[in-house]
């Protein structure tokens, strides 16, 4: 039966990533070895006796490493969610949150936050804000040109949107103070994950951790969806209040990304083309693998970033260049979508 | 006993952005009858359909199984009429097991997932159709006659009575034409109710038990099949020349073709 396989791919990646998560905490510039680790689990959980001073291990586990490690899970997991929602939503597999525009407008949003308020909520809601103005921007334009849905005309007008937003955060960075604002708002939009801090993390994770189960609750529907309004009406689906919803939330997800660690591009496009090459292109499995692989992918996209180069380069250049050259094996694939 | 129609239009007026589309439309379509719904293309028969699925808006006076249409959610809708669409494109090709596991979805919970049951409910409608063998096969690849069947499979695991098709047979290749034809018979008989658009008056003749002839947005005939597809209907409708002949027990309908360049080499064998 198809669920036991669904069931069988989803544990496997879950294992991966579960191991992947412990080497990343052991494995860096300071190596900790798998037997420290363990004594020092068995010391914080179960007091059992300190076999030496874990002061250090416990700062670089606690303060460096796992605020990282899970910032790479959300986020990874956030954007290819999103990616392969957007996809379902336009029933178009060329698109994901960076080429619809909502990584350059939640940018836009995250950087006017930055300079009219030290808040972070505000940040955040700005962010969100215009995430969703992008998206919509994108298909307004997409829909302006032609009356039919197009696959093209949308990625053209996520291409005119993503613009549009790129050139008003230059405006942004153009007034900000070139000696504190500007260095950090142009670090920050380079995508990194190394400034990561527990508290805001642990803040983060729950907006994004729930649109993720939101999307993957919704799951079943997007294949419905996905073969356009009409036979998912006919099939009795909601079409305008699932996709309303749907594309809220892969909204909320990847602009909260952009927050945390700027605009990590390509993971939202190939992630979702690379499970469905693998697994097939059914959403009960689809989405919820896109979570794990996505979130499988940015962690080892920053161990790679961390371990095998002497100088650290942001995450979201990385991401780009690995992204590319699969994209255009992928592509290959998705040319049937231009038709 | 008597049964309500499951479909009831009563006086039908829509216009599509000032240009009249459909007026005075009386229709019914009732429990265990095939009709077929014959016009040219753009006279409004395929904005029927929509029109009774919902997927067009309208406050007209149509009932749906007693009820007003308006009352109706989708998913109201879809555990009474199933809608078999003229052809699929989608770019995910998804596996036939799952396209026709895609009727389930609307019956389960905000949470659930298909169940074991619904997978049970796929498979025995594909079995019921003789393409179970196919269920692991990306629909993408299938003919269009094996893609008509999966879509047909799906409306039976909808688990509803009514099918509602948009010209079945368009684009099939023959063979699968007059199997397709078949199925739809041998379903019939067990009971479904069947209202499709078509093209081929021929095809109305063979397998329907009323058929209904839209015209400009009028139905200009709805009665038994040999009382409306004459070959005076079938020629003004048509613009064409046609004969009804009587072929073992059934009427067929047959075009006359008439070509300039027959008429060349008639007249030069004279």
């Amino acid at each position: 039966m198809s669920h036991i396989n669904d069931a069988k791919y989803l544990i496997i990646a879950t294992i991966i990533l579960a191991v992947l998560s412990m080497l990343s905490l052991l494995w860096g510039q300071f190596d900790i070895s798998i037997s420290t680790f363990f004594d020092y689990l068995n010391h914080k959980l179960f007091s059992s006796p300190a076999t030496q001073d874990f002061t250090l291990i416990e700062s670089i586990i606690l303060d460096i490493r796992l605020p990282r490690v899970l910032l790479a899970i959300l986020i990874g997991a956030a954007l290819a969610t999103s990616g392969a929602v957007f996809q379902a939503m336009f029933v178009n597999p060329l698109v994901s949150p960076g080429i619809l525009g909502v990584l350059a407008g939640a940018s836009f949003g995250a950087a006017c936050g930055m300079l009219i308020s030290e808040h972070w909520f505000i940040v955040q809601i700005l962010a969100f804000v215009f995430g969703f103005v992008a998206v919509g921007f994108a298909v307004f334009i997409g829909s302006m040109v032609t009356n039919s849905r197009s696959t093209v005309m949308l990625v053209l007008g996520g291409v005119i949107s993503a613009s549009l937003f790129t050139s008003l955060l230059s405006i942004i960075k153009y007034v900000a103070d070139p000696y504190s604002t500007l260095p950090a708002i142009v670090y920050w939009l380079m995508g990194s994950l190394s400034m990561a801090e527990l508290n805001e993390t642990l803040l983060v994770a729950i907006p994004i951790t729930l649109s993720i189960l939101g999307m993957v609750f919704m799951s079943k529907y997007f294949d419905l969806m996905s073969l356009g309004d009409e036979e998912a009406k006919a099939l009795g689906v909601n079409v305008k209040l699932i996709r309303i919803v749907a594309i809220i939330l892969a909204t909320l997800a990847s602009s909260l990304s952009v927050v945390m660690a700027g605009i990590i591009g390509w993971v939202g496009l190939i992630i979702p083309h690379i499970i469905r090459m693998a697994v097939g292109p059914s959403h009960r499995l689809l989405i919820p693998l896109s979570a794990v692989i996505g979130a499988i992918f940015l962690l080892s996209a920053d161990a790679i970033s961390r371990l095998a180069l002497s100088v650290e380069i942001p995450i979201g250049i990385l991401t780009s260049l690995i992204g590319i050259p699969i994209f255009i094996i992928v592509l290959r694939n998705a040319r049937a979508a231009w038709n | 006993m008597e049964l309500n129609p499951i479909i009831e239009v009563n006086d039908l007026h829509f216009s599509y952005k000032n240009h009249k589309v459909l007026s005075g439309i009386n229709f019914e379509l009732n429990r265990g009858e095939v009709v077929s719904l014959l016009g040219i293309n753009g006279c409004g028969k395929s904005t029927l359909i929509k029109l009774i699925l919902k997927l067009i808006h309208t406050d007209a006076d149509i009932k749906i199984d007693a009820k007003e249409l308006k009352s109706y959610s989708h998913k109201d809708l879809a555990h009474k009429i199933a809608y078999i669409p003229q052809y699929n494109n989608t770019p995910f090709n998804y596996q036939v097991l799952d396209m026709v596991l895609m009727a389930r979805v609307t019956k389960l919970g905000f949470f659930a997932q298909p169940s074991k049951k619904d997978y049970e409910v796929a498979m025995a409608a594909l079995e019921k159709i003789g393409m179970e063998h196919l269920k692991n096969r990306a629909f993408g690849q299938l003919s269009g006659g094996q893609k008509q069947m999966v879509l047909l499979a799906r409306s039976i695991a909808q688990e509803v009575n009514t099918f509602i098709m948009d010209e079945p047979v368009a684009g099939l290749d023959y063979g699968n034409q007059i199997r397709l034809l078949e199925l739809i018979d041998s379903l019939a008989s067990e009971g479904y109710t069947f209202l499709k658009t078509t093209h081929y008056p021929d095809h109305a003749l063979l397998m329907s038990s009323r058929v209904v002839v839209m015209h400009e947005g009028v139905i200009v005939a709805d009665d038994a099949p040999d009382a409306v597809i004459t070959k005076e209907m079938i020629e003004k409708i048509y613009d064409i020349k046609a004969d009804i002949i009587t072929h073992g027990e059934h009427k067929r309908c047959l075009p006359i073709f008439e070509t300039n360049r027959q008429k060349d080499l008639h007249e030069l064998t004279i």
